[in-house]
C-alpha cells in the first residue's frame, strides 16, 4: 500500500486509458481496491480508480446478462437476472466486507487460481470487453485469462455472460467457507453441451474436459499436493456433472 | 493531498497521502473505534459503512471514499444511553473483548437497513466478514436477531439463565429425548448445595458494556500523545545466522529518524520473556537485541521515527551482514546430538543441555511403572504429533511509552502481566522498578499471547533513547511470526490395563518444541504433563520429558497452556484402547477418570507451585457424571450406534460420527499466583474496587465486581471498577493459568468481607446494636438483626464527614493453597467425506463443571469462544513454514481462523457443583473449553470411519491419506 505514489479517479475512459499508458509512469486499476491495497510492492505506482465511469450497469440482452466490470460482487449475488449458479459463486468469493468492495473487473484481472466465481463465468462462456486507445476488444475469457498481456494499459469494461442451462459446483475445502482446495463447476447448458471448470488445479481457473483429467499437472502447496489435487479433480469433476445432470 | 470526506454526516477536510486508508484517516479524525486488525483487512474491526454498505477500511484508500457516505459507531452516539443494536449487544453477552463490536454493530445497522426480520443465514453472512476470536459468534448472531426485533417494535425476553434439571442418574434410554431450550440463554444445571445469591450467578451485563459498545477510546492505542514517534523493527530473514556487522549510518541519516537501537548500542542484559512470577524460571536466554538471530521474524534492530513510514524506510535502510548457520526445526531432531547448536552463547546457563538444544528435562514418579507394565495384561503404546498455532488476538500487541512530568516511565500496553512486566521490563532498561508505571486499558484478546513482556523493552529503550512518546503495534504478519504461538509437540503414550479395563500403569512422553526461546518451556511441558496424567486413576505413573529449542517462531503461552496436546493425545489413546479392548470408549474411561476423594499424585511433583505444595491434594468437587448425561442428550450421542444415521443412503460418498472426550483442568497455579483487591466506600454508598486482575476480555472485571456487589449487598452498578495500574492498583500476577475467578476473586472477596466488617461497626453506632457480627448488607443497606436498617450512603456520609472520621476501606490478597479442578464432556459430532478427506464440524456440546459460574452468560460464552479456537486447533489452523523456516500463510484466510457463516451449531451446559475453597463455589473456567475438541473431533471421525489419526489439524489430505484413499 505504501507503493501507491498518486490517486487518480478520472471521468471518462479515455482519461483512464491515457493515465494508464503514460510512459515511465507505472499504475494500476484500482477497482474495488481489496487487492491493489494489499499488494507489497517495493516499487512505487500510482492507482486509476474507475469508480466514476459509471462502469457498473446490468443488462440482459437476449439470452445473455452484461455485467458492468465495476459491478461490486453482493451486487452480483443480489442480482435478479444473473444465473442463480453464478450468484452462489459470487457469494463464495469472500465475506461481505469483501464483497461489498471487490468487483467483477477485478475479480477477472486478479486471475486468481482459486477463483470459483471465474470458474462458473469460464462455463457460462464469459466474453470480457476490454478497452485500450485502440477500441474495444471482445475476448472469450480463458483468453483474459492465458494472455495476461492483453490487459496492459487495458481497461475491462464489461462482461458478457451466458444465462439458461444448470449450473452446480463440487468442492474440498478445510471448512465450510474456506477458499477451495479444488473446485468443479459444471453446467449443462439449453443446447444440451455440458461444459466444466475447475480451481486449484493450474496457474488459473481452468476450463477441461472431463473425459482428460490426467492431463492435469497441478502445482502443489501447503493444503494440497499435486497427487491430492489430480485427485480431488476425479472425484469433484464427476460429481459436478452429475449434479447438474440430476438438476435437470 | 486534501479530501473531503462526509463522516456521519459532516464534513471533514483531511490532508494525507495518497496510499493511506480510511482506517489510518478516519483514527486521525478521532474515530477510534475504527480498529487495526491486520494489514489485509480480513478481521473486519476496521469495518466501517460506505454509502450504507460494510466494508473494510483498511483496504479502502482515504480518496477511495471521497464523495461517499461514511459511517462509524460514533454517529449511533447521541447521548447517555444506547441505541437499540447496542444495547440487543449488550443483553446478550454478545461482548466480549468488545474490540471488534463497532463493526459488528454497523453490520447489523446494514443489514437491518435491508430486512427487518433477518434469516439466521442472513445475519451469520452480515457478520461473515469480521472475524472473532472471542464469542464463537453465538452471541452476536444472537444480538443481531434480538435487535432486529427490537427495531420491530417486539420486546424480547430478558436474557435469564434456564435451569435444566440434573441427569445423571438417568438410563441411555431416557437421554433420546431431545430438551428443547430456548437459543442463547445460558444452561445451567443446578445444584442444592448451592446457596441464594442475589448478584452472583446472575446474567449481569459488563461493567465495561458502555465504553465497548460505544466504541469508546478504550483500547491501548486509542490515545493521541503530541509528539508521538513510531517505532519499527527489522526481523531476521534467516532462521538462523550470525550478525556479522549492521550499519545504521544510513537509517540514521535519514530525515525524520530518531533512533536506531541494535546489540551495538543497547545494553546486553539476560532475561526470559514470560510473564512469569519472580523468580523467572531459567534459562534467561533472551536479550533486548543480540548478536544471533535464531528463527525467521527474531529481533535484529529497533527504529524510532516520526511517522511509520519514514520508519519502515529507514528499517530498510539497515545494512546488515549475516553468516547464515543450518537451522533445525523439528524437536527430534534438534535434540539428536547432530543439529547445530541454537544457543551457543558463552554466558547460557540454566538450559539442561545447551549443546544438545534440550533447554528442560523433566522427570516425575509415582509408583514403579515398569512393574506396573510387568503386571499389566495388556499394554498398549502410540505416538502422537501436534502442531504450532497462534493465538489470533484480533488486537495485536501494541504498546506505547512516554516520560510522565515526573519524568517516570509510563507505558501502556495490551498485556496480560502488568506487574510483571514492570518487574522484569526494570533491569533491561537500568531503572528502578518505582521509576515505571505500566498501564493496562481495555484490551482486545490476549489468549496467553501477551502473557509476556513482548515489546515493552523495545519501546522503553525507544523512549529513554529519544525523550519522546513512542508508539509500536504489530502487524498480523509480525504478530504470526515475531509474537508467541503453542508448543508442538511429540506424545507417546504407553499404558498398561488389565483384560478388565483398568489402568495399571502408564507413561507419557514428551518431546516438546520451544522454537528459538524457552519462554515458558518448563511450565507449559509440565502442565502437559500434570494434564496428561491427572484425569485417570493409575498407581503408576511416569512423565519424561525433553524440551528442544530450534528455529521456528516461539511458542509461549496460549490459553490452555499444554493441556490441549496433552489431552488430544490421551483422549485418543483411551480411545484406541477401549477400541483395541473390544469394549465400550466412554464406559472405559468412566471407570478409570478421577472422581471426589481421589488423589491428584502427579501434581506435587509437576506445576509451577509444586515446590510449595506439602500434601497430595484430593479432589474436593466434581459433576464430570452431570456433564456427560447432559452432553450424551445434547449431542445425539445414541446416533452413533446407528448405521443407518452414520451412513446417509442419500450420500453414499458421507460418514458420520459422534466423539467424545473428556477434559479436566486445573484452577490457577497453588502456592503461587497472587491475587489482591482494595474496596473504598464512596459518599453515597457506591464503593470503588481497585484491583490487579486483568480483563483482557473475558469479563473479569464483572464477574469480579459482582462478588465484591454479592458480599457489600449493593447492586452491580455501585461497584466502580478501576484495573490495572501498577500505580493505582494492589498487586495481582495477571491473567492466566486460569487465575482470576478462583484466587483474584477470592481476594475481592476477602476485601469486599473486611469492608462489610468495618461499614457494620459504623453500622453499629447508628444503628445502636451491640453485635456488629449480626449486622446483614442487603438492598443498599445496613440491616440489625431487629429488622432496623440505615443506608449505606448515611454510613458513608457519617464515616467521611461526621464523627470518628474514617475511610471505609479494605485491602486484601489471595493465595491459593490448591487448584480445584473443573471438568468437562466435550461432544463433536462429524461428516466425512471419504472421497476427499473432507470433515465437517456439524456441532459442538460441552457441558462443563465450573463450580458456580459467577455470571452465566459471560461463563457460557467462555465455553462457547473457547470451543472454537480449539476447533480451529483441530481442525484448520497450522503454521507453515517453507524449508528455510519462512512461514507461508501469515495472513488470514490461509491461516484458517473460522467465520460466522460456516460455524458448526455450539451448546454449551453449566454444571454447577458447589466448590467449598472458592468465591461462591467457583471453580475455573477459561481454559477447559480448549481441551477436548480436537480428541473429540479424532474421536468422531474414528467412530464415521474406523480411521484413527494421530496428528492434527484434521485437514482435507491428511484425512485422504489416512482413508488410504490415496
Amino acid at each position: 500500500m505504501r507503493s501507491i505514489r498518486a490517486y487518480h479517479r478520472p471521468q471518462t475512459l479515455d482519461e483512464a486509458l491515457a493515465l494508464l499508458t503514460r510512459s515511465g509512469i507505472a499504475a494500476r486499476i484500482l477497482a474495488g481496491g481489496t487487492r491493489v491495497t494489499t499488494i507489497s510492492a517495493v516499487d512505487p505506482f500510482e492507482v486509476v480508480d474507475l469508480q466514476a465511469l459509471s462502469l457498473d450497469g446490468i443488462t440482459v440482452d437476449g439470452d445473455a446478462v452484461v455485467l458492468g466490470a465495476m459491478r461490486r460482487l453482493q451486487d452480483v449475488v443480489d442480482s435478479e437476472v444473473v444465473p442463480a449458479g453464478l450468484c452462489e459463486l459470487a457469494l463464495r468469493e469472500g465475506p461481505n466486507t469483501l464483497r461489498n468492495a471487490a468487483t467483477i473487473g477485478g475479480i477477472i484481472a486478479s486471475a486468481d487460481s482459486e477463483s470459483e466465481l471465474l470458474a462458473g463465468l469460464l462455463v457460462h462462456n464469459a466474453v470480457i470487453s476490454v478497452a485500450t486507445s485502440a477500441g474495444v476488444n471482445d475476448m472469450p475469457l480463458a483468453d483474459v485469462l492465458t494472455d495476461r498481456g492483453a490487459l496492459r494499459g487495458a481497461v475491462i469494461t464489461e462482461v458478457r455472460v451466458a444465462t439458461g442451462g444448470v449450473t452446480a459446483a463440487a468442492r474440498t475445502g478445510r471448512t465450510p467457507a474456506d477458499r477451495s482446495i479444488v473446485a468443479a463447476v459444471a453446467r449443462l447448458a439449453p443446447d444440451g453441451q455440458t461444459s466444466v471448470a475447475v480451481t486449484g488445479v493450474a496457474a488459473t481457473p481452468v476450463l477441461i474436459d472431463p473425459d482428460r483429467l490426467d492431463t492435469l499437472e497441478p502445482p502443489g502447496d501447503f493444503r494440497g499436493s499435486p497427487e491430492y489435487r489430480r485427485a480431488l479433480a476425479a472425484v469433484l469433476v464427476p460429481r459436478a456433472v452429475a449434479q447438474v445432470r440430476e438438476t435437470e | 493531498m486534501k479530501l473531503t470526506l462526509r463522516i456521519n454526516g459532516a464534513e471533514h477536510v483531511v490532508d494525507c497521502e495518497p496510499h493511506e486508508s480510511l482506517r489510518v484517516v478516519l483514527r486521525r479524525e478521532g474515530l477510534f473505534s475504527v480498529r487495526f486488525g491486520a494489514e489485509t483487512g480480513e478481521t473486519g474491526a476496521d469495518a466501517v459503512l460506505v454509502d450504507g454498505r460494510l466494508v473494510s477500511s483498511e483496504i479502502m484508500l482515504a480518496a477511495q471514499a471521497e464523495g461517499h457516505d461514511i459511517e462509524t459507531v460514533e454517529g449511533l452516539d447521541t447521548g447517555p444511553g444506547f441505541d437499540p443494536i447496542q444495547r440487543a449487544f449488550v443483553a446478550t453477552g454478545a461482548i466480549q473483548s468488545g474490540y471488534s463490536t463497532p463493526a459488528m454493530i454497523l453490520a447489523t445497522k446494514a443489514l437491518l437497513a435491508r430486512t427487518d426480520n433477518p434469516t439466521e443465514d442472513e445475519v451469520r453472512d452480515a457478520l461473515s466478514g469480521i472475524l472473532d476470536r472471542e464469542t464463537g459468534y453465538v452471541r452476536p448472531v444472537e444480538a443481531v436477531l434480538r435487535a432486529a426485533a427490537m427495531l420491530r417494535g417486539e420486546e424480547p425476553d430478558p436474557v435469564e439463565a434456564v435451569l435444566v434439571p440434573p441427569l445423571s442418574f438417568a438410563e441411555d434410554d431416557d437421554l433420546a429425548e431431545p430438551l428443547v431450550l430456548p437459543r442463547v440463554a445460558p444452561r445451567v444445571v443446578p445444584n442444592p448445595e448451592v446457596p441464594e445469591t442475589r448478584v452472583v450467578g446472575h446474567p449481569e451485563p459488563k461493567v465495561d458494556a458502555v465504553k465497548l459498545a460505544k466504541g469508546k477510546p478504550a483500547f491501548t492505542d486509542d490515545i493521541e500523545m503530541r509528539g508521538m514517534l513510531h517505532a519499527k523493527m527489522l526481523y531476521s530473514p534467516h532462521a538462523h545466522a550470525r550478525i556479522v556487522a549492521i550499519d545504521d549510518s544510513k537509517a540514521r541519516a535519514l530525515p525524520g529518524v530518531r533512533a536506531v537501537l541494535h546489540h551495538g548500542n543497547v545494553a546486553r542484559v539476560r532475561y526470559a520473556s514470560g510473564g512469569q512470577s519472580y523468580p523467572n524460571p531459567l534459562p534467561h536466554d533472551q536479550v533486548s537485541f543480540d548478536t544471533k538471530v535464531r528463527h525467521v521474524g527474531d529481533r535484529v534492530a529497533a527504529v524510532a521515527a516520526n511517522t511509520i513510514e519514514i520508519a519502515e524506510e529507514a528499517v530498510g535502510l539497515i545494512d546488515v551482514t549475516y553468516e547464515v548457520l543450518p537451522a533445525v526445526f523439528d524437536e527430534n531432531e534438534a535434540i539428536s546430538g547432530n543439529a547445530p547448536v541454537i544457543h551457543d552463547e558463552p554466558e547460557m546457563e540454566g538450559a539442561h543441555d545447551a549443546a544438545r538444544n534440550i533447554v528442560q528435562h523433566i522427570h516425575a514418579d509415582v509408583g514403579d511403572v515398569d512393574a506396573g507394565f510387568e503386571a499389566a495384561d495388556q499394554v498398549f503404546e502410540q505416538t502422537f504429533r501436534v502442531h504450532q498455532v497462534q493465538q489470533c488476538p484480533i488486537e495485536p500487541h501494541i504498546a506505547i511509552g512516554w516520560l510522565d512530568s515526573d519524568e517516570r516511565l509510563v507505558i501502556r500496553t495490551s498485556t496480560q502481566v502488568p506487574f510483571h512486566v514492570r518487574r522484569m521490563l526494570a533491569p533491561l532498561v537500568g531503572l528502578p522498578v518505582r521509576k515505571i508505571r505500566i498501564v493496562k486499558p481495555r484490551i482486545g484478546g490476549g489468549f496467553g499471547a501477551k502473557q509476556e513482556m513482548l515489546i515493552e523493552d523495545v519501546v522503553a529503550h525507544l523512549v529513554l533513547a529519544t525523550g519522546k512518546p513512542v508508539r509500536f503495534e504489530l502487524t498480523r504478519h509480525e504478530e504470526f511470526v515475531s509474537s508467541r504461538t503453542r508448543h508442538p509437540q511429540t506424545i507417546t503414550y504407553k499404558t498398561g490395563v488389565t483384560d478388565e479395563g483398568v489402568l495399571v500403569s502408564q507413561s507419557m512422553r514428551i518431546v516438546g518444541n520451544t522454537g528459538a526461546y524457552g519462554t515458558h518451556a518448563l511450565t507449559v511441558q509440565m502442565v502437559s504433563g500434570l494434564r496428561g496424567l491427572s484425569s485417570y486413576n493409575c498407581p503408576n505413573k511416569r512423565f519424561d520429558c525433553d524440551v528442544a529449542y530450534t528455529n521456528i517462531p516461539v511458542p509461549g503461552a496460549y490459553r490452555g497452556y499444554g493441556a490441549p496436546q496433552a489431552l488430544f493425545a490421551l483422549e485418543a489413546h483411551m480411545e484406541d484402547i477401549a477400541h483395541e479392548l473390544g469394549i465400550d470408549a466412554l464406559g472405559f474411561k468412566e471407570r478409570n477418570w478421577t472422581r471426589v476423594g481421589d488423589p491428584l499424585d502427579v501434581a506435587p511433583k509437576l506445576g509451577e507451585g509444586a515446590g510449595e505444595m506439602e500434601v497430595i491434594p484430593v479432589i474436593t468437587s466434581s459433576g464430570l457424571e452431570e456433564c456427560v448425561a447432559q452432553g450424551k442428550r445434547a449431542a445425539g450421542w445414541l446416533r452413533r450406534y446407528d448405521p443407518d444415521w452414520r451412513m446417509p443412503a442419500d450420500r453414499p460418498h458421507i460418514r458420520r460420527g459422534i466423539g467424545f472426550a473428556m477434559c479436566m483442568h486445573g484452577s490457577a497455579i497453588p502456592g503461587l499466583d497472587m491475587g489482591a483487591a482494595s474496596i473504598k466506600i464512596n459518599d453515597d454508598g457506591s464503593f470503588n474496587l481497585l484491583m490487579g486482575a486483568t480483563d483482557l476480555g473475558t469479563g473479569a472485571d464483572t464477574i469480579l465486581a459482582q462478588i465484591a456487589a454479592e458480599v457489600l449487598g449493593v447492586p452491580l452498578e455501585d461497584i466502580v471498577v478501576y484495573a490495572a495500574d501498577t500505580d493505582m492498583t494492589p498487586f495481582d500476577v495477571g491473567a492466566y493459568a486460569s487465575s482470576t475467578t478462583y484466587v483474584s476473586g477470592m481476594a475481592v472477596k476477602k476485601a469486599a468481607e473486611e469492608v462489610h466488617k468495618q461499614i457494620a461497626a459504623r453500622a453499629a453506632i447508628l444503628l445502636d446494636v451491640d453485635i456488629p457480627g449480626e449486622i446483614e448488607l442487603r438492598d443498599r443497606r445496613a440491616w440489625s438483626a431487629d429488622g432496623r436498617s440505615v443506608g449505606l450512603e448515611e454510613i458513608a456520609l457519617h464515616s467521611l464527614h461526621q464523627d470518628q472520621q474514617h475511610q471505609i476501606m479494605g485491602t486484601a490478597s489471595y493465595v491459593a493453597p490448591e487448584s480445584p479442578p473443573p471438568y468437562a464432556a466435550q461432544f463433536a459430532e462429524v461428516e466425512v467425506d471419504v472421497e476427499t478427506g473432507q470433515v465437517t464440524v456439524v456441532s459442538l456440546v460441552m457441558a462443563v463443571d465450573c463450580g458456580v459460574p459467577i455470571n452465566p452468560v459471560t461463563a457460557s460464552g467462555q465455553v462457547e469462544g473457547g470451543m472454537v479456537q480449539a476447533l480451529g486447533y483441530g481442525h484448520c489452523e497450522e503454521m507453515v513454514y517453507d524449508e528455510d523456516g519462512r512461514m507461508l500463510n501469515p495472513r488470514f484466510g490461509p491461516y484458517k481462523i473460522y467465520r460466522a457463516d460456516e460455524m458448526p451449531h455450539l451448546e454449551a451446559f453449566l454444571v454447577q457443583t458447589m466448590e467449598k475453597s472458592g468465591p461462591f463455589g467457583a471453580k475455573a473456567i477459561a481454559e477447559i473449553p480448549k481441551d477436548g475438541v480436537a480428541p473429540a473431533i479424532r474421536n468422531a471421525i474414528a467412530n464415521a470411519t474406523g480411521a484413527r489419526i494421530n496428528q492434527i489439524p484434521f485437514t482435507p489430505e491428511r484425512v485422504w491419506r489416512a482413508l488410504g484413499a490415496g
